[in-house]
């Protein structure tokens, strides 16, 4: 029976219900489940992200139930570990009332999530306030986990990404002169210019002109005959996949020589990107945490796994919610409790071999390693790995 | 007693965004009532928002000229858009409003102060929940002081039929412009309120969408008296928190309650009419 | 570069006057601020893609299949929500809530059904392979950008010449002036008013299939993007004013194509409304156009 909040036994019964529906796979034999938060957007136009990363939690809340980690199943010496689902469909507010809500009524120690680094600020503080530890798996904006001491992500932020990229366009391709285009009205594409810029201006390049686009905008005829007429030897875009396309395929079809190529955010990190730009994409870079086709055996079981379960290929959200949930699972077992400061400090000391390469956290708590980040190129509409 | 603190931590977002969904009826109401359609409402409230936030971030004013100066901000811009809009029919209104809240998007978006596509972070919580229900009760005591007196009785004249308000010797165009502005009003006092409540807002946060929702409160309350659009409001707020699979057709609700009620139930679901001393309103049999 | 630029600037004008010709049609004769119209250009290019899909279906199967099924949906959504307030002859605002209320619940529907992920038509879809460009001097034109050119000024002339030189025309310009008049003239007003709608809907449906064809972006709000740009080209051309759309689309395509090309692209969102305002408050007849003013 969980515990009866606020003194009222309809509360208690809510709880029991909630803990039921929760746990339909009860493997560990343990006393009563240990429940935590999830917030994702499950609907709305943000919902490929947010089924993605709840597909990467589930598949790892089986693994960790069933024992992989090797001292018997669950957490805690046999408690099986339970994920709550609240859907924010991508909306903030939606995200606060979630937030409060699986804090005050349902207690959990511990939110995964939010999906969006917008979500992240509006719900970051709310967690903060309770003490409650909350891990975004999927926010690559900047100063997400400045917004308090118990905000983590394990999602690689692009500030860590996008040197990588631009560092083997420099040395692999010589590429001095670049343009950049970034969309202005969307907070992930416009934090991702800013650290295309900070970066691009401390690798020495040259900035022929810098050009913006909205994320609804379908014609980038005006900016990219100006960008045609100044030789540049690539272009640096800071775009979500709908709009990179756009971007490829009319940038060819103003005759942009071949051999200026795009060089992509995060955002252009998309099966979508290939499929729809098709030839027009050839040669693009973009730098990734994570790819389908890397050997270790580690991510190739997690890739068949996934592809068993699910009947789809695993994108980079649902591998990092995969690990996050190893991490989160393996930080409550060394903390021996669900206690807000004890779960934190052995958060910042994990250790975890994943998906993603070897996984630590940095003092500020994001990602302290780069070391799993690779460089893609597109070629005949898919991606692969620069050799 | 702390678990009556639980509850309204829990609950303090969806509490505030009942009275702050009440105001935005309201300003909705007016406007409506007054024979015009508005979709600009969103946008006011979203510079009430912004204007609110950053006299917050950047300078040490009492929290009560935060409100008063986000109230302004978005009656100027009202005045600007209805004067040469309100001139002509009432669609021309509607576009323009429309038009308004894209472009105080590409505003947020291009101007540093606001942020950018960032938005605004941090904003300090200084609204607290008797300070909306204050404002909504005041603003429906006048709303409804307002309804009983000469000029709620011009306004509906405007509204069923322009030659006999012309007759009363009402200029329509002046009136609507009034309605207008406290309309404007009204959203930018909801929209500081709301952004001193959920610390962060964004360029994206008052787009189309909003203004419809907006639109839906007022509509399924009924535009007979200024209660039934904040009705509207609550039922709408509390509606998909009640009912989790509501939250996912949301936006399809919304816009299926607009069309009903328009085509089914012009008076609104609630089917109020303010009570008039006298007479009966014209149409209405005793 | 400026050659290009203006090129670049005319097709994107093209566009805009291509989409708003049925919605200022509508507006025009219906007297109904339509905001299900764009609704009627993403159905259109959905429509065209799925017919697209079947094996060996060209553009000339998939534009008019899109075109036909946008003109139907016109037609039901008009029967279904306009024609009840008209009868009972309601407020010219309750229209356009109604058309408010339909849009926001028609695009969710389609969102939620569909995704809002971009899909495009199969590459080589005009049979000229996915780089065919047609170079004139300094000037490069895509095929796709050259079929929106004619299909705009070829729309343009068919409407004029129904309009102003065939029976029907007269009859939806006499609707247009004055719905009562025209009815005691004998004119069947509630037909030519459903003709007019399936016009317009086939309009908006060609335009999708168009639009989707040249940016390669089909989703469920690709039409209801483009709305603001249809407002401003009916207020700046004038209600229902076909010549002034044309005019409208190109002036604000051509505005915004040297903004962001010669100015800064940051600014180019603004031009639609900053235009709209200033023919708003110097000349609110638009450009071309005939005033509306209040019934009183």
């Amino acid at each position: 029976m969980t515990k009866v909040f606020w003194g009222s036994p309809l509360w208690g019964v809510l709880g029991l219900a909630t803990a039921i529906l929760v746990s339909p796979s009860v493997t560990a034999a343990g006393s009563e489940p240990l429940t935590v938060g999830a917030i994702e957007a499950l609907t709305g136009p943000a919902s490929r992200y947010g089924i993605a990363i709840r597909d990467g939690l589930d598949l790892a809340l089986d693994e960790v139930n069933a024992g992989s980690g090797g001292a018997g199943g669950g957490v805690l010496h046999g408690r099986t570990l339970a994920i709550r689902y609240e859907d924010s469909g991508g909306q903030k507010e939606s995200a606060i009332n979630a937030a409060r809500s699986l804090i005050g009524r349902e207690r959990v120690p511990v939110i995964i999530g939010p999906t969006l680094s917008n979500e992240m600020f509006a719900v970051g503080p709310v967690a903060v306030e309770r003490k409650v530890p909350i891990i975004g798996t999927s926010n690559t904006a900047n100063g997400i986990t400045d917004i308090g001491p118990t905000v983590f992500r394990t999602s690689l932020p692009e500030a860590d990404v996008i040197p990588v990229t631009l560092k083997t366009a420099q040395s692999r391709f010589g590429v001095k002169r670049v343009a950049v285009m970034y969309g202005n009205d969307d907070a992930f594409t416009k934090s991702g210019f800013d650290v295309f810029k900070a970066n691009l201006d401390s690798l020495g390049f040259d900035i022929a002109t810098i050009e913006t686009f909205g994320a609804k905008d379908t014609d980038f005829s005006a900016q990219l005959t100006k960008i045609k007429d100044l030789g540049v030897d690539a272009v640096v875009v800071s775009a979500l996949v709908e709009a990179a396309s756009g971007i490829l395929l009319q940038a060819r079809q103003l005759g942009l020589p071949e051999k200026v190529f795009f060089i992509g955010g995060n955002g252009f990190n998309s099966p979508k990107l290939g499929e729809i730009a098709g030839a027009a994409a050839d040669g693009t870079l973009v730098g990734s945490p994570w790819f389908i086709d890397k050997a270790d055996p580690v991510n190739q079981t997690f890739v068949t796994a996934f592809r068993q379960r699910y009947h789809k290929d695993p994108d980079q959200f649902a591998a990092q919610a995969y690990d996050t949930l190893h991490i989160l699972a393996e930080a409550i077992n060394r903390a021996g409790s669900v206690q807000s400061e004890a779960l934190c400090q052995a958060l910042l000391q994990t250790h975890h071999e994943g998906v993603m390469g070897l996984f630590t956290f940095a003092a500020d708590r994001s990602p302290g390693s780069t070391a799993g980040v690779v460089v893609l190129v597109m070629k005949d509409g898919r991606f692969s790995v620069l050799q | 007693m702390p678990w009556l603190d639980d509850i309204l931590w829990t609950y303090q977002t969806l509490i505030h965004s009942l009275g702050i969904n009440g105001l935005l009826a309201l300003s909705m109401y007016v406007v409506l009532a007054a024979g015009q359609l508005s979709l600009g409402q969103a946008a006011f409230m979203g510079l009430g928002a912004y204007t609110g936030a950053l006299l917050s971030l950047h300078t040490g004013l009492p929290f009560a000229l935060v409100l008063a100066a986000s109230a302004l901000a978005p009656a100027v811009v009202a005045a600007v858009i209805g004067i040469p809009t309100l001139r002509l029919t009432g669609v021309y209104l509607a576009i323009a409003t429309i038009g308004l809240g894209e472009v105080l998007r590409v505003v947020y978006v291009n101007a540093g102060i606001t942020g950018g596509a960032l938005g605004l972070n941090g904003i300090p919580g200084r609204t607290e929940t008797w300070m909306i229900f204050l404002a909504l009760g005041l603003a429906l005591a006048g709303a409804f002081a307002v309804g009983q007196s000469r000029i709620g009785r011009a306004m509906e004249a405007m509204r069923s039929d322009g030659i006999a308000a012309a007759v009363m010797g009402i200029d329509r165009a002046a009136g609507q412009l009034a309605a207008l502005l406290v309309s404007a009003m009204l959203a930018g006092l909801a929209g500081c309120f709301s952004a001193h409540s959920a610390s962060f807002i964004g360029p994206n946060d008052y787009a189309f969408e909003t203004a419809v929702t907006i639109l839906s409160f007022a509509i399924l309350g009924g535009t007979g008296s200024p209660l039934g659009p904040v009705v509207g409001a609550l039922v709408l707020t509390a509606l998909p928190e009640v009912l989790r699979p509501l939250q996912d057709f949301r936006l399809v609700f919304n816009g299926l309650i607009i069309v009903l009620v328009v085509l089914f139930l012009p008076r609104g679901v609630v089917p109020w009419r303010m009570p008039r001393l006298g007479r009966l309103p014209r149409g209405m049999a005793p | 570069m400026f050659a290009q630029q203006l090129a670049n600037g005319l097709v994107l004008g093209c566009t805009y006057a291509l989409f708003a010709l049925g919605f200022t049609l509508m507006f025009g004769v219906l007297k109904v601020l339509n905001l299900t119209y764009g609704f009627y250009c993403t159905a259109g290019a959905l429509v065209a893609l799925a017919v697209a899909g079947i094996p060996g279906a060209t553009l000339w199967l998939a534009l008019p299949a899109g075109a036909l099924a946008a003109g139907g949906l016109a037609v039901v959504v008009d029967t279904l929500l306009l024609m009840p307030l008209r009868r009972v002859r309601a407020p010219e605002l309750s229209a356009l809530m109604v058309t408010v209320g339909a849009v926001l619940l028609l695009t969710s529907l389609l969102s939620m059904g569909l995704g809002t992920e971009i899909r495009r038509f199969p590459p080589g879809m005009l049979g000229t392979g996915t780089g065919g460009a047609v170079v004139l001097g300094p000037v490069r034109l895509a095929w796709s950008q050259v079929l929106i050119i004619a299909t705009t000024g070829l729309l343009v002339g068919a409407l004029l010449a129904l309009l102003h030189g065939s029976r029907l025309g007269l009859a939806i310009r006499a609707v247009a002036g004055n719905e009562d008049a025209a009815r005691l003239m004998g004119v069947s007003v509630a037909r030519t008013m459903a003709l007019v709608s399936f016009l317009s809907g086939v309009m908006g449906g060609a335009a999708g299939v168009l639009l989707g064809l040249n940016f390669n972006a089909i989703q469920p709000y690709m039409g209801e993007s483009m709305m603001l740009h249809g407002f401003a080209v009916v207020i700046v051309g004038g209600l229902g004013n076909i010549r002034g759309a044309l005019l409208a689309g190109v002036l604000l395509g051509v505005t915004e194509v040297m903004v962001a090309g010669y100015v800064d692209s940051a600014l180019k969102d603004g031009v639609a409304f900053a235009l709209m305002m200033l023919v708003l408050w110097l000349r609110p007849a638009g450009l071309g156009g005939r005033v509306v003013a209040p019934r009183v």
